[in-house]
């Protein structure tokens, strides 16, 4: 019987078995992916933990005294810069909201910038028109290059803000600035694994922000150098 | 410095590993999806994809993926989030309820050949379950990336054929492994386009 419906239908057989084999690759393949990401999250926190925890403070420290955030990222990174947004206002639960924008959210701004003067502005002009010295711009970028991001952070400093950034690769451009108080980069040749290792830096910075906020207000974060 | 600030930083990142290794649990799942997802794509079909707070970001994320790949020469597929349209959001909102947002805008933007994937962390957002359950009436392939234990009411909808399941409480975590699921869903959709064969519908298991 499966002889006979075979040879009627030859392309049912073989297509069958090219299926198998390439549902076993592709499960392997999220594997390898898993694997990758664990072990770049742990490179991250033995390169960069304890500096994650120093920015965390800092951060805690400008909120205390009234900072809000500037969150921006372009394609990917903008919903990043969404997040952390999104995160500090409205965490949830018992967490303390906390005053954040993300420069990607005005379309109307965004496209008026872009339109009238160029795209590598859009961050750089928000940051001019709406931050005060003692603020906190936080850009995303896997590259590190992005020419909106340089301006941006080039912006924040001369303003005073606390600057915060986040890269991939090597850190590229950001990695040379010397604007940027703060930068973690994820050392990856994948975007994707740098996004999610990114993801889990600024996850980190929020809990150990609050975690230093209820400390300092508790009065019991003077610890000591 | 903050010693306990700095104590902390350890057990932050070690919060991460399990969960993020349980999604090797979800690799046949992951692959069914990704199979079921190029069929509709070699169809014509789109993806369309929703979520609230957090997740809204993920669902910008999860488009923005498909329509411009990072990767050089993998092509494009048809992609949107209905998060993005604040006029609409709010305006469905205000008039009958945040319920209705996800399900006023895939009645009448979605195709029966497109498909559906709400993002819910805890697995409990009523408008993504009845975006998901309007998609299934219309006939879309629906998908979840869920979290918790067993993904919550829209984990056990029937209206959803394919479920991812975070396993964490931790909804920050639960997102980290969300965004490790939809980069691979990416990634292998485009693996199913390389071997064109296996998309025949007739071999769909």
């Amino acid at each position: 019987m499966t002889d006979d419906m075979e040879a009627l239908y030859p392309f049912l057989y073989s297509q069958s078995t090219d299926l198998d084999a390439v549902m076993s690759s592709v499960r392997q393949s999220t594997v390898e992916k898993i694997d990758e990401i664990v072990t770049l999250r742990r490179t991250v926190l033995m390169r960069d933990g304890d500096r994650i925890a120093a920015c965390a403070e800092a951060m805690a420290e400008a909120f205390a005294a009234g900072a809000r955030l500037f969150a921006f990222g372009n394609g990917g990174s903008s919903t990043d810069a969404q997040d952390v947004a999104t995160l500090f206002m409205n965490p949830g639960g018992a967490a303390r909201p906390l005053p954040a924008f993300a420069l990607t959210a005005d379309v109307a701004v965004v496209t008026a910038l872009a339109n009238d003067i160029g795209f590598e502005v859009v961050f750089a002009r928000q940051l001019a028109a709406s931050a005060f010295a003692g603020d906190i711009a936080l850009g995303l970028s896997t590259s590190g290059n992005s020419r909106n991001l340089i301006a941006a952070f080039e912006e924040a400093d001369r303003r005073g803000m606390l600057t915060v950034g986040l890269a991939g690769y090597g850190g590229g451009q950001m990695a040379e600035l010397g604007t940027i108080d703060h930068l973690f980069v994820v050392p990856s040749a994948s975007v994707h694994r740098i996004q999610e290792a990114q993801t889990t830096v600024y996850h980190a910075l929020w809990e150990l922000t609050q975690q230093a906020l209820t400390r300092t207000e508790a009065g019991d974060g003077d610890d000591g150098p | 410095m903050d010693q306990a600030v700095l104590a902390r930083v350890p057990e932050v990142f070690a919060r991460r590993v399990g969960p993020a290794l349980g999604l090797a649990d979800e690799a046949d799942a992951v692959a069914r999806a990704c199979h079921a997802m190029a069929t509709r794509f070699h169809g014509g079909g789109r993806l369309i994809v929703f979520g609230n707070g957090e997740a809204a970001t993920d669902a910008q994320h999860i488009a923005v993926e498909f329509v411009h790949p990072v990767i050089v020469g993998k092509r494009a597929l048809p992609s949107f989030s209905l998060t993005s349209d604040v006029a609409t959001i709010t305006g469905v909102a205000a008039a009958t309820g945040l319920e209705e947002v996800f399900a006023h805008q895939l009645r009448r933007l979605a195709a029966p050949r497109d498909i559906a994937l709400g993002v819910s962390p805890d697995g409990g957002c009523v408008n993504v379950l009845r975006g998901l359950e309007t998609a299934h009436r219309l006939g879309l392939l629906t998908l979840a990336l869920t979290g918790g234990d067993d993904g919550g009411p829209i984990g056990r909808s029937p209206a959803v054929d394919h479920v991812l399941i975070a396993r964490s409480a931790d909804p920050r975590v639960v997102k980290e492994v969300h965004v490790t699921t939809y980069h691979i869903l990416w990634e292998l959709v485009h693996v199913f386009f390389e071997q064109p064969g296996v998309l025949d519908p007739r071999v769909i298991p």
